[in-house]
């Protein structure tokens, strides 16, 4: 923590940032911050109630966020894949941000963290994460700390609703989906839904129905799962803040599940590592085109 | 003649609901839904019902339902024929709504005839009597004393239960709530003893209020252009998952949903003022074009706007929008900074 704070004063007394995005103590727990003087780097905090991926508040569809000058974003290994994922489809320049890179050997569900972290605990997106630092990063600081192993209960859910009948499956998703109230939280905390405008915003002509009913539901999770084909990062945002408790991360592990298998794609923190989407190659298996 | 106080074990209770059902009224009420939170729902039986915890989203959704048809159309030739659709009026009981959001009910009453009067609403309103439950016990993000609830309110309800040993006390508060007892009469037995109705209430959860409601009003009425709208809104994401779980926020959007090029429906679906197609002008011009404007309007909304024309604050301090925020945004801690700032020198 002492670490992370005088870097923080540091950066900001240097003038090389005017903000710093981290995370503070807040009535439930951790949450976002966003300190902009030298004295308030003592707010930040960093322990494993850390869940968010701030990566989203770099997305450039939050024109109030344009006035905080030059910002350094503290990211764990997950968060800085999406900050990658940010700069390889150009929304972000590598330049315009400092990433202060924190050591993380998994987080907790969510920021209250009424338990500490054990394997019982633990996220289960950190179950089987490689990552212990982020190598997208200019500064890292934090202890090491050891991870905790996968599958993850989500890869396994994955498997078993493949193995499914197609209607059993049909069934699960009707009963999941059937809680959507269409609030569009899942898009809005995403670091990789960063489109100007939304398909789920268009209204001439209305692509997606806005009604919460099993048409307009399905046609949202499936489109939005299909956007983030190649370009979701894992990071389970979509699912924590679900105020109907969709299993969302479902759905975007499964298509997950074939871009890996198909175009050999993980998500990385190297910018450079090439977007499944926005790349062609001779050797692309296209068997399905008719 | 029933007294007003009355009781009924919790086998009454099972035996109530399965007559309701028998006689095709519905029962709602808290259980637990697949991914194991707690919703409002409708009950076959007592077997999942979880009175004991707060529903992660309010009771809101049964009088304004996250979606509705309103009517539906079919073009024939140059003729549009609309079908109108029958009143929601079926028959429902409402078992175990926490005050909270059962005093919700008739704070939106208010709007819902006032320009017109909203006919779901209503219709769905007088067909339902709400039992609802002196509060269990709530968490550090409840504030229902500090808006005039309190955890014993009798506001929005029809009767109102209190657990004792042998199952549920139960006190009438509307004439609709007699009526109901004396309909059921044979599954309740008088109250014995006390005069006083119901135990009383557990101490409220936050001793002293976090703001004043008053002087909160008159700082945001003279503050719109004020610094701190910008620098509350920084760890807004625009979710709205706020007003997807407040037993208030009751924004609509109407929508004509054509099924082909002939026939189709208008819904009505539930909208947030904390997204940018809330304001967003056909001419794709934006008034209110970011999310600073947005969290200042649903403060505003709740505590300026709304009591200035209805004289009611449009909010039960449930605490689930600080429950379900994704960033840890706090509705309390705002209020509290406010209140501050207007009670300190040169205030509001």
């Amino acid at each position: 923590m002492r670490e992370l704070r005088d870097l923080a004063r540091r950066l900001l007394e240097e003038g090389s940032v005017q903000t710093v995005l981290g995370w503070e103590e807040g009535p439930r727990g951790a949450r976002p911050v966003f300190v902009r003087r030298p004295e308030e780097a003592e707010r930040l905090i960093f322990d494993p109630r850390c869940v968010h991926n701030l990566a989203a508040y770099l997305s450039p569809r939050r024109p109030h966020l344009k006035g905080l000058g030059r910002i350094a974003i503290c990211v764990k290994p997950c968060d800085a894949k999406a900050v990658a994922g940010l700069i390889r489809e150009t929304q972000v320049a590598r330049d315009q941000v400092v990433l202060i890179g924190l050591r993380c050997g998994g987080v907790l569900p969510d920021p209250e963290g009424r338990e500490t972290l054990s394997g019982e605990t633990v996220a289960d997106r950190c179950r089987g994460c490689p990552d212990r630092e982020p190598r997208l990063a200019d500064h890292v600081v934090g202890t090491a700390a050891e991870g905790f192993p996968g599958p993850s209960r989500r890869q396994q859910k994955v498997e078993e609703l493949l193995a499914l009948s197609p209607d059993d499956r049909w069934r699960f998703w009707q009963q999941e989906l059937a809680r959507c109230v269409r609030c569009h939280a899942c898009r809005q905390v995403c670091p990789l839904c960063f489109c100007e405008q939304c398909i789920a915003d268009k209204t001439r002509p209305r692509w997606v129905e806005s009604s919460a009913h099993g048409r307009g539901n399905l046609a949202w999770h499936i489109s939005r799962a299909m956007h983030l084909a190649g370009r979701c990062v894992d990071c389970g945002e979509c699912e924590r803040v679900c105020p109907g408790g969709i299993p969302l991360g479902l759905l975007t592990r499964r298509v997950a599940k074939t871009v890996g298998e198909r175009f050999g794609w993980r998500p990385s923190d190297d910018p450079a590592v090439p977007s499944p989407v926005g790349t062609w190659r001779p050797e692309d298996p296209q068997e399905f085109i008719l | 003649m029933m007294t007003n106080a009355s009781q009924i074990t919790q086998a009454g209770l099972s035996s109530l609901v399965e007559d309701l059902r028998q006689a095709g009224i519905q029962v709602i009420g808290p259980a637990r839904v697949t991914d194991g939170a707690v919703e409002y729902q409708r009950l076959a039986d007592l077997s999942g019902w979880t009175p004991g915890v707060q529903p992660r989203r309010s009771l809101k959704e049964w009088f304004l339902p996250v979606t509705e048809p309103l009517f539906r159309y079919r073009k024939q030739g140059p003729r549009v024929l609309v079908e109108e659709l029958a009143p929601p009026d079926a028959p429902r009981v409402v078992l175990g709504a926490y005050p909270c959001d059962a005093a919700a009910l008739p704070i939106l009453d208010a709007v819902m005839g006032w320009d017109y009067r909203d006919d779901p609403w209503f219709a769905r309103r007088e067909a339902t009597v709400i039992l609802s439950q002196v509060c269990p016990g709530g968490d550090a993000s409840c504030f229902c004393t500090d808006v005039g609830i309190a955890p014993d309110s009798a506001a929005g309800a029809d009767l109102r239960m209190c657990p004792i040993e042998s199952g549920w006390r139960v006190q009438v508060e509307t004439g609709k709530g007699e009526a109901f007892l004396q309909q059921w009469s044979r599954h309740f037995q008088p109250a014995n003893g006390s005069k006083n109705p119901l135990p009383p209430a557990g101490p409220p959860r936050s001793e002293a209020p976090r703001a004043n409601p008053e002087r909160v009003r008159a700082w945001i009425e003279t503050h719109f252009e004020d610094p701190f709208w910008q620098e509350v809104a920084l760890r807004c994401h625009g979710c709205g998952g706020c007003a997807a779980v407040c037993p208030t926020c009751h924004c609509f959007d109407i929508v004509d949903e054509p099924e082909n090029p002939v026939q189709g429906a208008r819904r009505r679906n539930w909208d947030t003022c904390q997204t940018a197609l809330f304001t967003r002008h056909a001419s794709g011009h934006n008034p209110r074009e970011d999310q600073c404007g947005r969290c200042r309007q649903r403060v505003n909304h709740k505590f300026a706007i709304y009591p200035a024309r209805f004289g009611r604050i449009l909010c039960t301090g449930c605490g689930r929008c600080a429950r379900t925020c994704p960033s840890g945004q706090d509705i309390t801690e705002i209020l509290a900074r406010i209140d501050q700032w207007a009670a300190g020198p040169g205030g509001a």
